[in-house]
This record gives structure tokens, C-alpha cells and sequence, in this order.
């Protein structure tokens, strides 16, 4: 997950509205972004210099290994663009469309586990590194370089508008990011918390991380059982959104599919209450998030 | 999508699995056991399926709401002699079941059951896979009773088919039959509680809950189940009307999700992460919320028009939250604020009211420097308008206290 800033990326479904837009702002911070593809538009460039080939193994064929896919396609096409990436020898694959089956989730995430590769998201803005200029996604939108200063705090966010929020605060803190990688709120994720964290106990930039949780799922519990368990030993912060669906009906999904109360399952108190028990310093608002930082570095 | 008993029902039948014989009572509809399909056919000889069970109860009466525990609360009957059906009909429609009317009833055979069995299949994320679970009891409770669960590898299913089988006495065709339903229905819960074995040696799903991926809708042109809103809760007008902004419309979202509560602050918010982020931050702050709901995806300007107008369409509104993420991806700030104005000026029109509480606006994205330059030259709005420069637990505390002001004005 934790790529190098010589790293191969190659974007799917890139000549889209929304993969064309993210591809120029990806070329425009400097990540290595070598090839797209998308089917019948083979022959076709993005970004006045970027090739793109019909299907993944014509663009391996062609620019080599490819160290990571970002992909662009609709959220029904998102399934079989994966399995092509990952049959293509791609290792790393992040899939940005927000609405995918949660059927069609399960499934990449266990092709990608049968076959040694990795997922991030869907339902993610992707990831990006600001100290080696790499975004694979479109986390900062147009606005990344202003958006995310260098600095050796990672963010690990359900959400990406709330990664980018936390980069700002920590901006106007006098502090930056190593990280900010969106997880996706999803019911099934390719890479959860804990999962993500545990890489970064292996980053050298990143010295402390902050997490954006909210109501459902359990990926908050898991991260906490991780720290407890000793996997993850730099200093954790975290912050839980949702706290006042409680006083609605459970078994109602709020903004992300993952959102959701069902059963005593997914409740935000829950989740900050096993945190808090692990060790993981949990910010009660938004503002003091910065704070709890400070005070772990 | 939550389904009612009945559909999930139509559902299993069609996966050809047995359901009780039934009928469907609409609250519009007669009454009289003349007209009941089911009781002609209980009545006739030579119907083994519908002669009196041994408990001597003939058919069940079952209210279709979207809440699970039903005959706790008289949502349940069994009926016994077939001329008290109607009247039966006519109490059990008047109820209102875990806070949802009655307004159709499942009228079934009575089943001789020899054996209960509970059956679910569902995600979870622990494993992040599906996970099939099973007990060899049934009934009310079951869930925390205790059941097994088997891991269902989505690639491949037969290794927890033989391991079901082997450990319950559930047929390997039935197990094939249901995982082929949940997957090729996209649902996210199919659970049958109770899976029965009658005295005749059949097997007959008792009841059905299932739970439809709304995210699978267009591939599923055959799922026209009317819209409905949440078990146990009684939609209000505004929450029928919001859920209605997305209807036949993908592009973005926009009050898919919408609540009303008691406060006296308007919401607007944007996006999942940042709008849970605001509710809270809101609470927090000391302010009240009047309603939960959120746009996001880059709606159309229309979309946006609707849902201000219906936000602000209760009474008592001190102050209007429009609040997002500094850092939209794709969303026209423009064209989604544009709508927010349009909006505004149109509910003025339609409730023949001056708007004079204060509306916060925080917001960032694409074209986000036009639109505060338009909502600059606004003059008749008290519009406060922020940037990245206020935070957003700032911005709540900002938006309560002038919402505090101005009702107290």
C-alpha cells in the first residue's frame, strides 16, 4: 500500500468525466501516472502525453509492470475492471466508485486475497503522499497541493471530504501529513483500519496517525483490538462521527453504505469506548483532534 | 430495502421454495370471509395442506410491517374458527404495530410443524464475506440464543454447503437454492426464522425477512416494490417527500436519507463523514436541529431546490446549516448553491414568508469562488458565508449562537 514515489500507477476508466478530471490533477502534482486504460478507447491520450490501451495487460505489455491501479469505471463495472487489473499481475488496486454492490465488494475482496493483492476501497477518494507527490485517486480534488502540506502525521479516514478536513486543521496547526489514505465506507472494504496502520508502524515519516470513524460496521473495534493486541504500537488518535443517530431508528444508512445501526452493531459509543479502552487517544469534537496530535508527537 | 414478509415470500416461491398457501388482505379491501380465496380453499375436501392441524387452528393472521418481533405485539394470530376470520381482520387492522400501521394483513395456513429450524445468510464484517447461519431450533429470540455460522466463500461456495449439510439436516438442494437467491436477488440479509419440517416431510419457509442491496438496483429492473422508509417509524410528510427528490434520478443524491426532529435549525449538509461530523458538532454546540439530511455527488440544481424548500418548510425555523467539506472532489459548489438561493426565494414565495433567520453557509470545492461572489451580491438573505479559515465545530457554535439570537429577538 505504502508505494514509492517511483512507483508505476496505472488509472482505469480514465478518459470518464470523473477519471479524466482526477487523472490531470494527479499528473499535475507529480505522480507517476503511466498509462490508462479504457476498453474501445485504446490509441486515445489523457493528458496530452498519457497512453491509453484498450484492455490492463496491453498496457502492462507496453509500459511494464505496473505497481498500482486506481479505478475510475461506474460502480457496475467496477467488479470486472478489478478482476482484470488483478489478473494483469497488479498487486494494488483502488477503486474509487461510491454505490458498488455490496455483493460485487465481497467478491473483489476475496479475488484479491486468493490472488496476493490488495484493495483499497471501494468508495474512496484512494490515497496520497504528499512528501513524494504521489495521489492515487483524487483525495484533495483539485486542491490537493493546498490541501495536504508534508508533514509526519498520517490520516486514515472513512471518508475522504473528513481526510481532507483533518489536513487542513493540521495545516493551520503547523503541522502535516506523511499519509492520508481513504479507506471507504463500504460495507466491505479491501483494506480497514487496522490493516492500514499496521503499514505504517513500517513508514518512517509517519510518526503519529489519526483515524475518521463513524456508526457501523466494525472496522473500529478491529483497529482497537489490533492496538490492544500490540500490532500497532505508534501513537493513535481517533475520531467517531454519528453520535446522534442514536436517538433515531437503527437500520438506516447515513451517506455511506457502511453507515448503518443494525442490531446492537455499529454504534458510535461502542466504538469510542473500545478505543478509548485499547489506548487510542479519541478526540470528543472535531477541534480536538489537533490537540490529542500535539500531544502524541 | 427492507422487504415485507410477503414479497420476501414471492421471492422464495419463485426460487422454488416451499411457502405456506396465502392470500393478501389490503386494508381497502372487503371483509367478508365470501370473498377470502384462502378460506374456500380450506373449506374444500381433499386439500391435505389446509385441514385442521392438530393444535386444531385452521390460519394465521400476520401483520406486514417492516419491524421483526410481531407477535409479541399482536401482530400474530392464529385463528381457529374460520367464520371469526373477518372480524379478526377488521381489530388487527386497526393497530398500529412498533410505531407502523397495519394496512395489510398475510392470511395463511396453519402449518404442522414437526421440526423448527432458523436459517440466515447476510455480511459480515469480521470476516468481510458472506457467512450462512443456522440452528436446529427456530422461533422468537433465536438470534441471541445462539446460532452457527459458517463462512461462505464467495468464489466458491460448496465447502460450506458440505458443512452445513453435515452438521444440520438441512437438504444440500434447499442450501443450494437459498445461497443461489441471496446472491443472484443481491440481497444483503435473507434470513428464515422459522425454516420448518412438517409432518408431511416437507420443507416450508414460515416467515422470510430480507434485506435488498439498494446499491444493485439497476441490475435488477424486476424489483418494483413501492417505496418505504425505515421499520418501527412512522414517516412524516417531509420525510416522504425528501425520499421522493432521488426517485428516477441517479444523478447525485439528495435527501435520500432525511429525518425530522424537533429543533429549530434548518440542516443541509454534504457528503457522509462530513454531515454526521456537523450533526454531532451541532449537538454539541448547544443547537437543535429541526432535521437530518444531506446532497451529495454533484445533484443537479433542482434536486437542491427541492430539498431547501423542504427543510424549510416547518414552522419555528431560527437559522439555516448549510455545511460541507472544505474540499469537494466533483460537486458544482456553484450550481448546488445557486439551488440553495433558488430555493430559498421559492419557499418565501410558497409559505408568504420573509426569511430573516440566519443562514451559515460553509463550503468549498469546485467553483466555489463564483458562488460566494454570487452569494455576496445577495442582499435580502442574511446569509453568513465561511471558509476553510473556521472550523467546523467553530461554524456550529457560530450557527447555534446566532439561531439563539434571533429566536430570542
Amino acid at each position: 500500500m505504502l508505494l514509492n514515489k517511483n512507483a508505476k500507477i496505472l488509472g482505469q476508466g480514465i478518459t470518464g468525466a470523473e477519471g479524466s478530471k482526477a487523472a490531470a490533477w494527479m499528473l499535475e502534482y507529480g505522480t507517476p501516472l503511466v498509462a490508462g486504460v479504457t476498453p474501445g478507447k485504446g490509441g486515445q491520450k489523457v493528458g496530452g502525453k498519457i497512453p491509453v490501451f484498450n484492455t490492463v495487460k496491453e498496457a502492462v505489455e507496453a509500459v511494464g509492470p505496473i505497481d498500482a491501479s486506481v479505478v475510475y469505471a461506474p460502480s457496475m463495472r467496477s467488479k470486472e475492471a478489478v478482476i482484470e487489473a488483478i489478473d494483469a499481475g497488479i498487486k494494488l488496486v483502488v477503486v474509487i466508485a461510491e454505490k458498488m454492490p455490496t455483493q460485487d465488494g465481497a467478491y473483489i475482496y476475496a479475488y484479491a486475497k486468493k490472488h496476493g493483492a490488495q484493495i483499497i476501497g471501494p468508495n474512496t477518494a484512494g490515497l496520497i503522499c504528499p512528501y513524494q507527490k504521489l495521489i492515487v485517486g483524487m483525495l484533495g480534488g483539485g486542491e490537493a497541493a493546498k490541501v495536504f502540506t508534508p508533514g509526519s502525521v498520517a490520516v486514515v479516514s472513512k471518508s475522504g471530504s473528513v481526510a481532507a478536513e483533518i489536513s487542513i486543521a493540521l495545516k493551520n496547526a503547523g503541522l502535516g501529513v506523511s499519509w492520508a489514505i481513504g479507506v471507504g465506507g463500504d460495507r466491505i472494504p479491501g483494506t480497514i483500519f487496522s490493516e492500514a496502520l499496521i503499514d505504517l508502524e513500517n513508514d518512517a515519516q509517519t510518526k503519529a496517525t489519526v483515524i475518521f470513524g463513524e456508526l457501523g460496521g466494525t472496522y473500529e473495534e478491529q483497529l482497537a483490538a489490533a492496538v490492544k493486541a500490540g500490532e500497532i504500537k505508534k501513537p493513535v488518535i481517533a475520531f467517531i462521527a454519528g453520535e446522534f443517530t442514536l436517538s433515531l431508528p437503527s437500520e438506516v444508512q447515513f451517506g455511506h453504505a457502511g453507515a448503518i445501526i443494525e442490531g446492537n452493531r455499529g454504534k458510535p459509543d461502542h466504538k469510542r469506548q473500545v478505543l478509548r479502552e485499547a489506548g487510542v487517544k479519541v478526540a470528543d469534537n472535531f477541534d480536538q483532534i489537533v490537540g490529542l496530535i500535539k500531544e502524541s508527537l | 430495502m427492507i422487504l415485507y414478509e410477503y414479497e420476501g415470500k414471492q421471492l422464495l416461491a419463485d426460487a422454488g421454495i416451499a411457502v405456506p398457501k396465502s392470500q393478501l388482505i389490503d386494508s381497502t379491501a372487503t371483509l367478508k370471509n365470501d370473498d377470502l380465496e384462502i378460506l374456500k380453499q380450506a373449506s374444500r375436501s381433499g386439500e391435505p395442506r389446509l385441514r385442521k392441524t392438530q393444535d386444531g387452528k385452521r390460519v394465521v393472521l400476520k401483520a406486514q410491517v417492516l419491524s421483526g418481533k410481531r407477535a409479541d405485539v399482536g401482530g400474530i394470530v392464529m385463528v381457529n374458527e374460520l367464520s371469526a376470520v373477518s372480524s379478526q381482520l377488521t381489530d388487527m387492522f386497526g393497530k398500529t404495530i412498533k410505531g407502523e400501521r397495519v394496512q395489510k394483513i398475510l392470511i395463511e395456513e396453519k402449518v404442522d410443524i414437526e421440526k423448527e429450524f432458523y436459517l440466515s445468510i447476510s455480511y459480515d464484517t469480521d470476516y468481510r464475506m458472506p457467512v450462512l447461519s443456522t440452528s436446529s431450533s427456530g422461533g422468537s429470540g433465536i438470534e441471541e440464543r445462539g446460532v452457527k455460522t459458517y463462512q461462505l466463500d464467495i468464489l466458491d461456495h460448496s465447502q460450506v454447503l458440505k458443512q452445513v449439510q453435515s452438521e444440520n439436516k438441512v437438504p444440500e438442494d434447499l442450501l443450494q437454492k437459498l445461497i443461489d437467491l441471496f446472491f443472484r436477488q443481491d440481497c444483503l440479509l435473507l434470513e428464515i426464522n422459522p425454516l420448518v419440517l412438517t409432518k408431511f416431510g416437507e420443507w416450508v419457509a414460515l416467515d422470510a425477512k430480507v434485506k435488498l442491496d439498494d446499491d444493485a438496483k439497476s441490475r435488477h429492473p424486476e424489483w418494483n416494490f413501492p417505496l418505504r422508509l425505515v421499520p418501527g417509524h412512522t414517516p412524516t410528510q417531509n420525510e416522504i417527500e425528501a425520499k421522493k427528490i432521488d426517485e428516477g434520478d441517479y444523478r447525485g443524491t439528495a435527501g435520500s436519507a432525511y429525518f425530522d426532529l424537533e429543533g429549530d435549525i434548518a440542516i443541509l449538509s454534504s457528503g457522509g463523514g462530513i454531515s454526521l461530523t456537523a450533526m454531532d458538532a451541532l449537538i454539541a454546540s448547544g443547537g437543535k436541529p429541526a432535521n437530518f439530511t444531506e446532497y451529495s455527488g454533484n445533484p443537479p440544481r433542482e434536486k437542491v431546490v427541492k430539498l431547501t424548500k423542504i427543510v424549510l418548510s416547518k414552522p419555528n425555523i431560527h437559522g439555516l446549516w448549510v455545511v460541507g467539506t472544505m474540499a469537494a472532489n466533483f460537486t458544482d459548489i456553484y450550481e448546488t448553491l445557486a439551488g440553495l438561493v433558488e430555493g430559498l426565494r421559492q419557499a418565501q414565495g410558497e409559505l408568504n414568508a420573509k426569511f430573516e433567520f440566519p443562514i451559515v453557509i460553509r463550503r468549498g470545492g469546485p467553483r466555489a469562488k463564483e458562488a460566494f461572489e454570487m452569494l455576496r451580491g445577495i442582499k435580502d438573505l442574511n446569509l453568513i458565508l465561511q471558509g476553510e479559515e473556521v472550523s467546523l465545530s467553530q461554524s456550529a457554535k457560530i450557527m447555534t449562537d446566532l439561531a439563539n439570537q434571533y429566536a430570542t429577538k
